[in-house]
């Protein structure tokens, strides 16, 4: 994708181990394990100003980040919102004192809301999006922002234009500390030449809610109906299809697509399993798969170099990456002292049904522990990071010298507050993402190959 | 005797009116301030930048607000009161690029914010030691003022320079080193992989403070 979207500038391997400690180290590793250190790790945990927050949407997703947010110091869950009454009624049991909405309009015009969360269906971000935004609030928007590029250019173009607001696309990896962390050494050459990319997302599961009515049926499980949804290539495969463009800093050219409803034929048009390959530039190719009919083998992602793979997953809901050697590969000096484990296809170990490979080398976390490894905690916390700095310096800022000059202000917010930001999903981020995700979904309904224009993916 | 009360209170006033048409108010600017603390530790130096400065300065007619303009050595009138916003502050590497959010927190702490959110200077007294020997020199003073962190104030003395950027628009830089035990705090000590890691005491400030001369509304 665009450079200027991600991480500038390329690092060399010695860049890379200079910066690592001893103890990091000795922490990486054939399954070398590839593990962030704790500090960085624990960077996502700020204290200071809180912020306080509102949600709009509590389907699923809506779900998952009022009970995240929950676990997070800095934040200040005020409002909740949904138009279905019961929603709201069964989430405010975790966002204790939040004022509970069903007008999303209600919400915004709360001026002590400072953020929002939009988690609302994808074809719905749009609106909501815009008069967010339009009411002075910073806006964390659910990947994919939307399900059109005119919808997904509205919203980038409009979180532009509003440099003094923070924008952030839910593309939670970007967010993700061992991704971070993992960046620099995928990007320094440690894997070699890139030679492909994989990654599959696998659950069994029907995708559909149950409801009381007709009415409420359609409109819980807008994610069946291609009028709505994006489906599995876009709604779900968007975090894997980002990743690969991120990690290997390099543009999609070109996605096919493959797709079958396979086990849940139940009047969706929405398949229930897909494949796409995306083009790179250079050649570099990635397979995805995605399925609801079949569990085996969960999520991961991997990425193959002439010298090494690494393989990212998360185990007991913490992210770990490990790196797999070629044997003409040239030795770094550190995995000789890193911790090393077994995998079926590298040692021969037998595979037992139903059971993760990696589940015996760890011990089981507390809840909160998990809960505060996992990627969307990641991502809401640096949202939350963001906005703090960004409104403590405008306050700042403003009763120093006033709000007359706006230049003044925004060349401060530019050269103060920007370069400290946590890493997250820009608006052009998320639009790109969001493309590759509608062209790639589309790939699959119809089965078929699409080259991708670059003006698409230009805001 | 009513009389010879209104007579006192009237001159009295007009000489207060007086001194103050002569006393040039300079507000703070957003463009052109520079903060910068360096600290040591056992394990490496660090730093910490800003540039949000705000505050006033009243001056008096003796003080250089147009370039070459000629001033006695000795006292001159200033009143000057400034401050930093805690927050504002961040911790940089040596190059200026951003640190990191936690030394910043820990930074924080130990100036007890919020309870203390500003870092304030009051300046009590401002000599003139040497004329600049060019109009696009610094004026060199000597000031006293009193420094206030985490909620403790101390006296400080350091060399001022002034340097007139235009009419009536004049930055102020100085230097000068201070204990952070002066102000009850205790340098932190840490321990990372192991390693006991000491900061040490001294601490030397540098600031460079833009000031102008606002100009008056216009007439409506």
């Amino acid at each position: 994708m665009n450079k200027d979207a991600s991480f500038s500038g390329e690092l060399n391997r010695r860049d890379f181990l200079r910066g690592g400690s001893v103890a990091t180290m000795m922490a990486l590793m054939g399954g070398v394990e590839l593990l962030a250190p704790a500090a960085s790790r624990a960077e996502g945990i700020g204290v200071g100003n809180k912020v306080k927050v509102g949600i709009i949407g509590l389907g699923n997703q809506g779900r998952e980040i009022v009970k995240s947010l929950g676990a997070n110091e800095k934040a200040e869950v005020v409002a909740i919102c949904d138009t279905y009454a019961a929603s709201v009624r069964k989430v405010s049991k975790d966002a204790p004192g939040a004022k509970t909405y069903e007008k999303y309009q209600d919400l915004l015009a709360d001026k002590s809301i400072q953020g929002v969360f939009i988690a609302t269906p994808t074809h719905q971000h749009l609106q909501v999006t815009l008069d967010a935004l339009q009411a002075g609030k910073h806006v964390y928007c659910e990947a994919p922002l939307a399900h059109t590029m005119e919808d997904a250019r509205a919203i980038a173009k409009a979180a532009n234009a509003l440099p003094k607001q923070i924008f952030q696309a839910g593309l939670q990896h970007r967010s993700d500390p061992q991704r971070n962390w993992l960046l620099p050494f995928i990007r320094s050459g440690s894997l070699g030449q890139f030679a492909a990319a994989r990654a599959q997302w696998h659950k069994k599961q029907s995708w559909r809610s149950a409801s009381p009515n007709p009415d409420r049926e359609k409109e819980i499980n807008w994610r069946l109906s291609r009028a709505t949804s994006l489906g599995l290539a876009g709604e779900i495969g968007i975090h894997a299809l980002d990743q690969a463009c991120w990690f290997m800093n390099r543009k999609p050219s070109a996605v096919t697509g493959f797709s079958a409803t396979m086990l849940w034929n139940d009047g969706r048009d929405v398949p229930d399993t897909v494949h796409t390959v995306t083009e790179f530039t250079g050649g570099v190719q990635q397979i995805y798969e995605a399925t609801l009919a079949n569990s085996f083998d969960a999520d991961y992602e991997m990425l193959y170099g002439t010298f090494a793979s690494v393989l990212m997953r998360e185990v007991l809901g913490q992210g770990k990456a490990w790196m797999f050697k070629e044997v003409d590969s040239p030795l770094f000096g550190w995995e000789v002292y890193a911790k090393k484990e077994q995998f079926q296809g590298e040692t021969g170990i037998a595979l037992i049904a139903g059971a993760s490979k990696q589940e015996s080398f760890t011990a089981k976390p507390d809840a909160i522990t998990l809960l505060r490894s996992s990627p969307l905690y990641n991502s809401l916390g640096n949202f939350l990071e963001n906005v703090s700095e960004q409104d403590t310096a405008m306050n700042s800022f403003i009763e120093l010298y006033g709000a007359d000059d706006q230049q003044a202000l925004l060349d401060y917010l530019k050269t103060e507050t920007a370069p400290r930001r946590k890493p997250a999903a820009s608006a052009l981020d998320g639009f790109q993402a969001t493309v590759l995700a509608i062209k790639a979904s589309e790939a699959t309904f119809n089965k078929q190959r699409i080259e991708l224009e670059e003006e698409w993916f230009a805001l | 005797m009513k009389a010879k009360a209104l007579l006192l209170a009237l001159t009295l006033s007009f000489i207060a009116s007086l001194q103050a048409a002569d006393v040039i108010v300079l507000n703070s600017t957003p463009k052109g301030n520079k903060i910068r603390m360096e600290g040591t530790s056992t394990l490496h130096d660090w730093q910490v930048g800003g540039s949000l400065i705000g505050g006033t300065a009243e001056v008096g007619p003796d003080f250089p607000l147009k370039p070459g303009a000629a001033v006695k050595p000795g006292p001159v009138q200033a009143k000057v009161n400034v401050f930093i916003p805690v927050q504002q502050l961040k911790s940089v590497e040596k190059d200026g690029t951003p640190y990191k959010a936690s030394m910043d927190q820990r930074m924080y702490e130990e100036m007890k914010e919020p309870a203390n959110k500003r870092i304030t200077y009051t300046l009590t007294s401002l000599t003139l030691k040497e004329e600049p020997k060019a109009a696009d020199q610094p004026y060199t003073f000597e000031s006293v003022g009193e420094l206030c962190v985490a909620g403790v104030t101390n006296k400080i003395t350091m060399p001022v320079s002034v340097t007139v950027l235009e009419e009536n628009k004049v930055k102020f830089a100085g230097s000068t080193t201070v204990k952070m035990t002066d102000f009850k705090m205790t340098p932190p000590a840490l321990t990372v992989l192991g390693l006991g890691i000491k900061t040490g005491d001294d601490v030397k400030l540098f600031f460079e403070w833009v000031a102008v001369k606002r100009s008056a509304p216009a007439a409506k």
